[in-house]
C-alpha cells in the first residue's frame, strides 16, 4: 500500500512539473521594444510640441493593450530637445546607441529634422516626422506623416485664387520654411493655372521669428487691398499679426488670410474671435465628422482630459506610431530592412481618413482639407479632396533644376 | 480478470491512448500550421498582385509625365489651341493634328498602352483627342462631360499642378468605364494645358485579374465604394456581369473582406466571398486607384492537401495500432499462457488430479515456479498414492457392483453430453466465424436459425420465432427484391446461390452479409429443404471502402512520394511519375536524392532537414531535375509521420510542378517597360524611345546622341562585396546619371552594369552637337567618378562611355546601339574612365581588321603563305645567301602586302605562328641547299619579331628546328630590329648569347632608325649590322645620309662587325658603299625577292 502511494505521489509530482514548464513557457514575457520620442518640452517650441508626446503616448498605450508587438510591450523613452536642433541630434544619437530604440518619433521644425536626419541615416534607424513641411526632401530613414506642399499649400492657394482673385500678398516668418513655401507659391501664381489674366504677387514680406509689431504690414495690406493674404508666420507672431489686422479694420470678408501654421491649438492661443472667418489648410481638423475621428477624440480626452484640443500635428504623430506598430507586426521581425519593406505597404483607417505609405517617397497619401475658422475655436471644412492625395515632395510643375536650387535651406 | 485481459488493458492505456492522442494533436497542429501558411501565402500573393497593379499604374503615370515634358508636345500645346479656335476643320488644325496623330499612334494603336490621349486647354477645351469620340471639342468645365472622371482629373490638376490619377467611373463618350491619368503641361514656368491619357481597360483588366499562382479556383478582385455600396470594378471569374455592374451592400453581407480593404485595412483570413463561398483571402487597399483588392482561393482547394494528409495519417496510425496491438497480444500470451496453464493444473491438482504436471520449459521465474510446483505435486501424489491404495482395497469390492449399475447411466449421459457439446461447439464456431446457418423445411414451412443468426440480426431468440418474413424485414429495403429473386431463381434452376446484401438494423446501422444457400429436391424436382449460411462481412466491406478512398486521394494531380525513416522511397503515385518522368519501379527503394538538381547548396538541404526534424514539416519552392535532365521548379510540402514513440516512421512529400506558373510570371515581367531595380526604362522601352527619337530627328534635322555606359570593374565589386552592394551601386549610378541629363532624355538600363543614355535634340550643327554631347558625357563621367557611400563603406568606381551621334533615321536603332557599344569598348581599351566617340573610320578599321585577321589565321594553317628570297652578295657579286620575306597570296584578295598583314599578325598572337612557319621553311630550304655543291655555302636571314623573341623558350625552339632539319647553325642568320632588343636588356643579352652558343648568327636590322645608344650596342653579341635602305636610297644625293652611312660602316669596323647594306638599287650607290668599306649588299640591283624556283634559277645564272 505504501509503495502504491509513493508511486502515485511521484506521478503527480511529474505532472505538476510538466504543467509548470508549459506555463512558464507561455508566460515568459518578451523583452520590451523601445522607441524614442524627440520633442521639445522646454524652450520656445514646448507649447507646440508637448501635446504631440501625449498623442504618441496614447498610440503606444493602445498598441500595448492590443497585444504589443508580437507579444512584446512597447516602451517609450521621451527626450527633451530643449528647442535646440543640435541638442536634439545628440539626443537622437543617445537614444539609438545607448537605449537601443527601434525607431524615433519627433521633431517639429525642419531644422530639427535636418539635424536628426544624418543620425538616423548613419545608424539605419527610423524617424517618424509628423509636421507638414516644405517638401524637397526624401530620406530612406524618415517616414514623413505630415503634408507636403501639394497636400496643403498648393491646393490652398489654388482654391484662394479660384474663389477670391489672383492678387496675393505673402507674409511669413523669416526662415527657410516660409521662404521656400513662398517660392513655391510664387511659381504657382506665375504658372497661373486656369488663369485668363496674369496673377501676381503684390508683395512678399518677412518678419523675424517672435516679431510683435505688424502695424506697417497691416497698413500696407490695407493700402494694396490684395484679393487674399497667404500667411506662413509661425509662433506668437500670429497673435500680433491678427491683432494688427483687426486694428487696421481689415475684415475676413474683405481680405481673407490663408494660414499654413494655424491649427486648433493656435486658434485658442490667438483668440478664436480674431481669426474667425479666415482660412487654414490641413489634412485633419478636430471638427471632422467621422466615426474614426469621434472615437479618436473620445479616447484622447478619456486619457488626457475632457478639455483637450486636438489638431493636425497631433493626429500625424498618433498615426505614425500605429503605422510603425502595424509594420512591425506584419514584418514579424525587428530587422530594420524587413520593417521598412513592411512600412512601404501600410495603409490605415486614420482619424483624418484613409492614409497609405507611398513606398517610393516614404510620405503619406493624405486627404486635403481647407477650413474656415469659427468663433468657437473650431473650423468649418469648406473644401476637401474627394480622396487621399498622392504625396509629391518634389512638385512636378517646378523644373528639376530649380528644385535643386530651392532645396537646401532648413526651417 | 484474466492476466492477458489486464495486460491488454494496460497496453491500451500505456501505448494506444498516447498514440491516438498524439496523432490527434499532431493533426490539429498540422492543420493550424497549414492555415497560417496558407494565409501567409495569400498575403504574399496579395502583396505581389498589389505591386503588379501599382507598377502598371505607375509606369503609365510616368509615361504621361514624360510625354507632358516632351518638347514636341509642348510645341503642340502652344500652337494647337489657336488653330482649334480658328476652326478644327480648317487645314492648319488638320495638319497639326495629323502630326500629333502619328506621334501618339504608337502608344495608342500599336502598344495599346492607352486607349485614347487628350490635350486640354487651361480653360477646359478638349482640343485634341486621338480617337475623336464625343468628348472631342467639348469643354470639361462647362460642357456635357463636366461631371466625368476626366473632368474631375482635369480639375484636380488645376488645383495642384501635379500629375493625377482619376477615379474610375462610367465614361459616356467611350460607352465604358474609364480611368484617366492627367498631367499639367508647363511651358517656361507657365501652365499651358493638360495632357491626359485614358487607360486601356482590356490591358489593365488582364494585368489586374491575371490569376497566375492562384490555383484552380483563385482570382484577384477589385472594387471601389459608391456611397454605402461596394462596386466591383474588374471582371469576375464567377459572375458574368460586366465590370461596375455587380454591387453589394454592407448590410447584406457585412463579413465581405472587400469592406475591410476599402476602409484602408490590410489582412488575411478565411471568409465568405461574393458568392458566399468560403475562401482563403488576403485584402489590401490601393491608394492609387482608391480601390480595395482581394486575392483569394477557395478554401476547399487550399485545404485539399490537408484533407488528403488526414486520411493518410489516419490510415498509417490505424495500421500502426493494429500492428503493435498484435505484437502486445502475442507477448502477453507468452507470459500469461504458462501462468494460466499452471493455474489450471493447480486447480486440477487441488481437485485431486495429483498426477497432473505443468510444462517446465517456460523461461525465467515461471520456469522455476513450474519446477517447484511439479516437485510439490509429486510429493502430494506420493501421499495420495498410499492413502488411495488402502481405500482402494476396501472399496474395490463395493465398486464392482456399483460400477456395473452406473455404467449404463454414464454411457447414456455421455452420449447426451457429446451431443450438447457438439451443438455448443458449432455455436461457438459460428460466433467466431461470424457465420450463421439456417434450415428451411419447405414442406412444413418451418425455419430454423442458428444462434449466430439471431446475434447477427440482433434479434432475441427468446421472444421470436424464425420466419422468412422476419428475415426479409431485416434486409435493407433496397436489397429485398434482389435476395428474394436470387432464392426463387435458385429453386427454379436447382442451383446454389451466393449473394451479398445489406441488413438494416433497428437503429439505422447497416451491415453487409454474404449469403449462400443450397436446396434439396425430390425425384420429381420438388424442393424439400433449403440449407444456408450467412456471413457478416461488414468489416471487410469497410476496409475495402477505405482503401478505395485512400487510393483516390493518393492519385491526384499533385505528385506524392512516401519514404521510410531512412529516406528510402516506399511508394509514389501516378502524378509523381508524370512530373518526374521516373516510373515507380525505378525509384522505389532509392533515396530521393536522385531527383535533386544540384542547384541548391548543402546548406539549403541541411536547413530543410533541420526544419523537418524540429517542426515536423517543411514547405517551399525547390528546383529538381526530371529524368530527362530538365530542371524545373516545384512547390514541395514534406511532413513527417511519427510512431507511438515519437520516432519518425515515414516521410510524406507532396509537390506540384510550378514551371508553368514560373513561366507566366516571367512573361509578365517581360511585358514591363521599367527595370525593377533602378526604376529606369528597360531595353524594351529604350528601343521604342529611340525609334521615336529617330523619327523626331528626321523631322527637325537635329542631332541627338546615344551613349553607352559601362561601370569599370563592376564584376569585381559584385564578387568581393556581394550583390547587395552591387545593386546599391547601380541604383546610385542610375540616380547620378539622371541628375546629369534633362528630364526629356532617356536613361535606360540594358542589364548588368550597362546603361544607355539617349539625349535628343542637341543641335542642328554637327560640330556643336558633338561638343555638347561630349560635355554631357564628361559631366556624367565626372559625377560617376565621385566616391560612393554604399551602406557603411566608401567605394570608388568609374565609367567608360561610348558616344554615337545620329541625325534622321539613316541608321537603325540596332546599329546606333552597336556603334555606341563599340565606342564604349574603345574607351575601355584606352584605360577606362574615359569618353570615346564613335566614328565611321573606326568602325571600318575594326571591321576590316577583324576580317583580315580571320583570313590570316586561315592562311597560316592552310598554306597560303609563301617565302620569297632576296639575294645577298659580296663585293664581287657572288651570292652569300638570301633574306627571306613572307608573302601572302590570298585566293580572292590576291597578293596581300606584308605592311598590311604583319601589323595585324603582331596585334594578335598570329605572329608567333607566322614566325615559326618562316623559321621552319627557311631551315628546310637550308637543308635542301646543303645537298648541293652550288648552294652549300649559302646562308638565310630570317626576321624575328619582338613577340617571338620574348617567348621564354625561343632559343629552345630555334634549336629544335635546327635539329629537326639537321642544319648547320652558322648558315642561319636571325635579323633583330632595335624594337626587339630595346626591351628587357638582361633577358635579351642572355638569349642572344645562347643563340650564339648554338652557332646562329645575329644581325641588327634597320640599323640607324632607332634610338639605340652605342653603350647599349656594345653589350650585344652581334655579328652584323644592316644599313637601312632609307639611308642607302639617298646616299648619293643627301650628304647627311652619306655621313650617316660612313659612320655606321666605321662603327661596325670598330666593333669588328660585318656590315651589309640593303636597298641597293643603282651602281652609284654600290660604288659609294664599296668606297667606304662595305662588303655585302642586298637590293634590286642584284635581284628582287623571288619565289624559290626563280631564286635558284638566278643563282644558276
Amino acid at each position: 500500500m505504501m509503495q502504491y502511494r509513493k508511486f502515485l505521489l511521484f506521478i503527480i509530482a511529474v505532472l505538476a512539473l510538466l504543467v509548470f514548464l508549459v506555463w512558464q513557457y507561455r508566460v515568459a514575457a518578451k523583452p520590451a521594444i523601445r522607441i524614442g520620442v524627440l520633442h521639445s518640452l522646454s524652450g520656445t517650441m514646448a507649447a507646440s510640441e508637448t501635446p504631440l508626446v501625449d498623442a504618441v503616448r496614447l498610440a503606444v498605450e493602445e498598441a500595448n493593450l492590443s497585444g504589443g508587438i508580437n507579444g512584446a510591450n512597447i516602451e517609450m523613452i521621451v527626450s527633451d530637445c530643449r528647442s535646440d536642433a543640435d541638442y536634439c541630434a545628440e539626443q537622437a544619437e543617445k537614444l539609438i546607441t545607448q537605449h537601443k530604440v527601434q525607431a524615433l518619433f519627433g521633431c517639429w521644425t525642419s531644422a530639427c529634422r535636418k539635424a536628426v536626419r544624418p543620425v538616423v541615416e548613419r545608424h539605419h534607424n527610423l524617424l517618424f516626422y509628423p509636421l507638414q513641411y516644405e517638401g524637397l526632401e526624401q530620406s530612406p530613414n524618415i517616414i514623413y506623416t505630415g503634408a507636403v506642399p501639394n497636400q496643403q499649400i498648393i491646393p490652398m492657394v489654388s482654391w484662394a485664387m479660384q474663389q477670391h482673385g489672383r492678387r496675393a500678398y505673402l507674409i511669413g516668418s523669416d526662415y527657410v520654411f516660409p521662404r521656400t513655401a513662398n517660392k513655391i507659391i510664387g511659381k504657382l501664381l506665375r504658372a497661373g493655372a486656369g488663369a485668363i489674366d496674369e496673377s501676381s504677387v503684390l508683395a512678399e514680406r518677412y518678419a523675424p521669428l517672435g516679431e510683435q509689431n505688424f502695424d506697417a504690414i497691416a497698413g500696407e495690406i490695407a493700402a494694396l487691398r490684395p484679393d487674399f493674404v497667404v500667411n506662413t508666420l509661425n509662433g506668437d507672431s500670429n497673435l500680433y499679426f491678427f491683432r494688427a489686422l483687426q486694428e487696421a479694420g481689415i475684415s475676413a470678408d474683405a481680405i481673407p488670410v490663408f494660414s499654413t501654421s494655424i491649427a486648433e491649438a493656435e486658434l485658442a492661443a490667438i483668440g478664436p474671435q480674431r481669426v474667425a472667418g479666415h482660412y487654414a489648410a490641413w489634412n485633419y481638423f478636430q471638427s471632422l465628422d467621422s466615426i474614426e475621428n469621434r472615437a479618436f477624440i473620445k479616447r484622447f480626452r478619456h486619457r488626457f482630459g475632457a478639455q483637450r484640443v486636438l489638431d493636425d500635428p497631433m493626429e500625424a504623430a498618433y498615426i505614425g506610431v500605429h503605422l510603425w506598430v502595424n509594420a512591425q507586426r506584419s514584418a514579424g521581425t525587428p530587422d530594420a530592412s524587413s520593417v521598412k519593406i513592411a512600412l512601404g505597404k501600410q495603409t490605415l483607417n486614420a482619424p483624418e481618413g484613409i492614409v497609405a505609405v507611398d513606398a517610393e517617397t516614404q510620405h503619406l497619401w493624405k486627404p486635403v482639407r481647407i477650413g474656415r475658422a469659427r468663433a468657437d475655436g473650431q473650423f468649418d471644412i469648406i473644401w476637401q479632396s474627394g480622396r487621399s492625395v498622392a504625396p509629391a515632395p518634389f512638385p512636378f510643375f517646378i523644373p528639376h533644376a530649380e528644385r535643386a536650387v530651392m532645396a537646401g535651406g532648413s526651417k | 480478470m484474466k492476466i492477458s485481459t489486464r495486460l491488454l488493458l494496460l497496453f491500451l492505456l500505456v501505448a494506444v491512448l498516447p498514440l491516438a492522442l498524439f496523432s490527434y494533436l499532431n493533426l490539429q497542429q498540422d492543420e493550424a500550421t497549414l492555415r497560417i501558411e496558407v494565409l501567409e501565402r495569400m498575403s504574399g500573393l496579395a502583396d505581389k498582385k498589389a505591386l503588379q497593379v501599382k507598377t502598371y499604374i505607375a509606369e503609365r503615370k510616368r509615361e504621361v509625365q514624360i510625354r507632358a515634358r516632351d518638347p514636341q508636345l509642348m510645341n503642340a500645346i502652344r500652337s494647337l489651341p489657336q488653330d482649334y479656335a480658328a476652326g478644327w476643320r480648317k487645314p492648319s488644325y488638320v495638319r497639326e493634328a495629323a502630326q500629333l496623330h502619328d506621334y501618339f499612334g504608337r502608344y495608342v494603336e500599336e502598344y495599346g498602352m492607352f486607349y485614347d490621349v487628350f490635350l486640354i486647354t487651361p480653360q477646359g477645351e478638349v482640343v485634341y483627342s486621338q480617337k475623336r469620340e464625343a468628348d472631342f471639342a467639348t469643354n470639361l468645365l462647362a460642357g456635357p462631360y463636366s461631371e466625368t472622371s476626366l473632368a474631375q482629373a482635369f480639375r484636380e490638376v488645376l488645383m495642384t499642378l501635379e500629375p493625377v490619377i482619376s477615379g474610375y467611373g462610367h465614361y459616356a463618350p467611350s460607352q465604358t468605364s474609364a480611368l484617366f491619368i492627367a498631367a499639367p503641361v508647363m511651358v517656361d514656368g507657365k501652365f499651358k494645358g493638360v495632357f491626359a491619357a485614358q487607360l486601356s481597360n482590356e490591358l489593365f483588366y488582364r494585368v489586374a485579374t491575371d490569376a497566375t499562382g492562384l490555383g484552380l479556383s483563385g482570382e484577384a478582385i477589385f472594387a471601389q465604394r459608391d456611397g454605402e455600396d461596394v462596386v466591383f470594378t474588374t471582371p469576375l471569374r464567377y459572375r458574368s456581369e460586366a465590370p461596375m455592374k455587380l454591387r453589394m451592400n454592407p448590410q447584406q453581407s457585412s463579413s465581405l473582406s472587400m469592406f475591410g480593404a476599402l476602409s484602408g485595412e490590410s489582412g488575411a483570413g478565411i471568409k465568405p466571398d461574393y458568392r458566399g463561398q468560403s475562401v482563403a483571402a488576403a485584402w489590401r487597399y490601393l491608394p492609387e486607384l482608391n480601390w480595395g483588392m482581394v486575392v483569394k482561393m477557395d478554401a476547399d482547394e487550399v485545404f485539399a492537401s490537408i484533407a488528403r494528409q488526414r486520411i493518410l495519417m489516419i490510415e498509417v496510425v490505424l495500421g500502426l495500432m493494429l500492428f503493435s496491438g498484435m505484437l502486445a497480444y502475442y507477448f502477453g500470451r507468452q507470459i500469461s499462457g504458462p501462468l494460466e496453464d499452471m493455474a489450471r493444473t493447480a486447480d486440477e491438482v487441488a481437485r485431486g488430479g495429483t498426477d497432473k504436471r505443468v510444462d517446465e520449459s517456460a523461461p525465467g521465474e515461471l520456469g522455476r515456479f513450474a519446477l517447484a510446483f511439479n516437485r510439490m505435486a509429486e510429493n502430494l501424489q506420493g501421499l495420495y498414492g498410499t492413502l488411495e491404495q488402502r481405500i482402494g482395497e476396501r472399496t474395490r469390492d463395493l465398486n464392482v457392483t456399483i460400477a456395473q449399475l452406473h455404467e449404463e447411466i454414464i454411457e447414456r449421459g455421455q452420449i447426451e453430453n457429446a451431443l450438447r457439446d457438439n451443438r455448443d461447439l458449432l455455436n461457438e464456431a459460428q460466433r467466431l466465424g461470424q457465420l450463421g446457418s439456417w434450415e428451411l423445411n419447405l414442406l412444413s414451412g418451418k425455419l430454423h436459425w442458428s444462434d449466430e443468426i439471431y446475434r447477427m440480426f440482433e434479434l432475441d431468440p427468446a421472444h421470436l420465432v424464425a420466419s422468412y418474413e422476419k428475415f426479409l424485414s431485416v434486409i435493407h429495403p433496397d436489397d429485398r427484391e434482389k435476395v428474394s429473386q436470387a432464392y426463387a431463381q435458385s429453386l427454379v434452376d436447382k442451383q446454389d446461390y451466393d449473394v451479398e446484401h445489406r441488413l438494416l438494423m433497428a437503429d439505422g446501422r447497416i451491415k453487409w452479409v454474404r449469403e449462400r444457400c443450397s436446396s434439396e429436391f425430390d425425384g420429381a424436382g420438388k424442393p424439400l429443404r433449403s440449407v444456408g449460411a450467412v456471413q457478416d462481412i461488414t468489416a471487410h466491406k469497410l476496409a475495402e471502402d477505405r482503401q478505395r478512398v485512400a487510393a483516390v486521394a493518393f492519385e491526384t494531380h499533385e505528385g506524392i512520394m512516401i519514404a521510410d525513416a531512412n529516406a528510402n522511397i516506399i511508394r509514389v503515385n501516378r502524378a509523381f511519375q508524370t512530373i518526374t518522368g521516373y516510373q515507380s519501379e525505378e525509384v522505389v527503394g532509392k533515396n530521393p536524392r536522385i531527383l535533386s538538381s544540384g542547384v541548391h547548396s548543402q546548406a539549403f538541404y541541411a536547413a530543410m532537414w533541420q526544419k523537418l526534424i524540429h517542426e515536423g514539416s517543411w514547405s517551399g519552392e525547390i528546383l529538381d531535375k526530371r529524368k530527362s535532365g530538365e530542371i524545373y521548379p516545384k512547390w514541395l510540402t514534406i511532413s513527417t509521420v511519427k510512431d507511438g514513440e515519437g520516432k519518425v516512421s515515414e516521410y510524406v512529400a507532396i509537390f506540384s510542378d510550378i514551371s508553368a506558373r514560373k513561366k507566366a510570371e516571367e512573361e509578365i515581367r517581360n511585358l514591363a517597360f521599367y527595370d525593377t531595380l533602378t526604376k529606369l526604362p528597360n531595353r524594351r522601352l529604350l528601343l521604342d524611345r529611340m525609334s521615336l527619337a529617330l523619327s523626331s530627328s528626321l523631322r527637325n534635322q537635329h542631332y541627338g546622341a546615344v551613349m553607352f555606359l559601362d561601370m569599370d570593374r563592376f564584376k569585381t565589386l559584385n564578387d568581393t562585396m556581394g550583390h547587395d552592394y552591387g545593386d546599391l551601386l547601380l541604383v546610385e549610378v542610375a540616380q547620378r546619371i539622371h541628375y546629369c541629363v534633362r528630364e526629356v532624355d532617356t536613361v535606360a538600363r540594358m542589364g548588368g552594369d550597362e546603361f544607355v543614355i539617349l539625349v535628343e535634340d542637341i543641335d542642328s550643327i554637327a560640330e556643336e552637337a558633338s561638343q555638347k554631347a561630349a560635355l554631357i558625357a564628361e559631366k556624367i563621367r565626372t559625377s560617376l567618378t565621385a566616391a560612393y557611400q554604399l551602406k557603411d563603406r566608401l567605394y570608388h568606381s568609374s565609367p567608360s562611355i561610348g558616344v554615337c551621334l545620329y541625325r534622321g533615321n539613316e541608321e537603325s536603332v540596332d546599329a546606333l546601339l552597336k556603334h555606341a557599344d563599340m565606342a564604349m569598348y574603345q574607351a575601355k581599351e584606352s584605360g577606362r574612365n574615359t569618353v570615346r566617340f564613335f566614328d565611321p573610320q573606326m568602325q571600318y578599321a575594326v571591321e576590316t581588321r577583324a576580317a583580315l585577321e580571320a583570313d590570316l589565321r586561315y592562311a597560316v594553317f592552310n598554306g597560303q603563305l609563301r617565302l620569297h628570297y632576296q639575294i645577298q652578295v659580296d663585293d664581287e657579286h657572288r651570292a652569300l645567301g638570301a633574306e627571306v620575306l613572307v608573302r601572302w597570296v590570298h585566293p580572292t584578295r590576291g597578293m596581300v602586302s606584308p605592311a598590311q598583314f604583319i601589323p595585324v599578325a603582331e596585334e594578335s598572337s598570329l605572329i608567333l605562328e607566322v614566325g615559326h612557319w618562316v623559321l621552319e621553311t627557311a631551315c628546310r630550304q637550308l637543308a635542301a641547299w646543303s645537298k648541293s655543291e652550288l648552294t652549300r655555302h649559302l646562308s638565310i636571314a630570317v626576321n624575328v619579331s619582338a613577340q617571338q623573341f620574348k617567348l621564354v623558350d625561343f632559343v629552345d625552339r630555334v634549336m629544335a628546328v635546327l635539329r629537326t632539319f639537321d642544319v648547320d647553325a652558322s648558315h642561319l642568320k636571325l635579323e633583330l630590329t632595335e624594337g626587339v632588343v630595346l626591351n628587357d636588356v638582361t633577358d635579351v643579352v642572355a638569349k642572344m648569347h645562347a643563340l650564339k652558343a648554338l652557332g646562329v648568327r645575329l644581325s641588327m636590322d634597320d640599323f640607324g632608325t632607332g634610338y639605340s645608344s652605342l653603350a647599349y650596342l656594345k653589350q650585344l653579341p652581334l655579328d652584323q649590322l644592316k644599313i637601312d635602305q632609307s639611308f642607302v636610297r639617298d646616299i648619293t644625293t643627301d650628304p647627311n645620309d652619306a655621313v650617316m652611312v660612313q659612320t655606321i660602316i666605321g662603327m661596325a669596323q670598330n666593333f669588328r662587325l660585318d656590315v651589309i647594306a640593303e636597298g641597293v638599287e643603282t651602281e652609284g650607290q654600290l660604288a659609294f658603299l664599296k668606297r667606304h668599306g662595305c662588303r655585302a649588299f642586298q637590293g634590286y640591283l642584284f635581284g628582287k625577292p623571288l619565289p624559290i624556283e626563280e631564286f635558284e634559277k638566278l643563282l644558276r645564272d
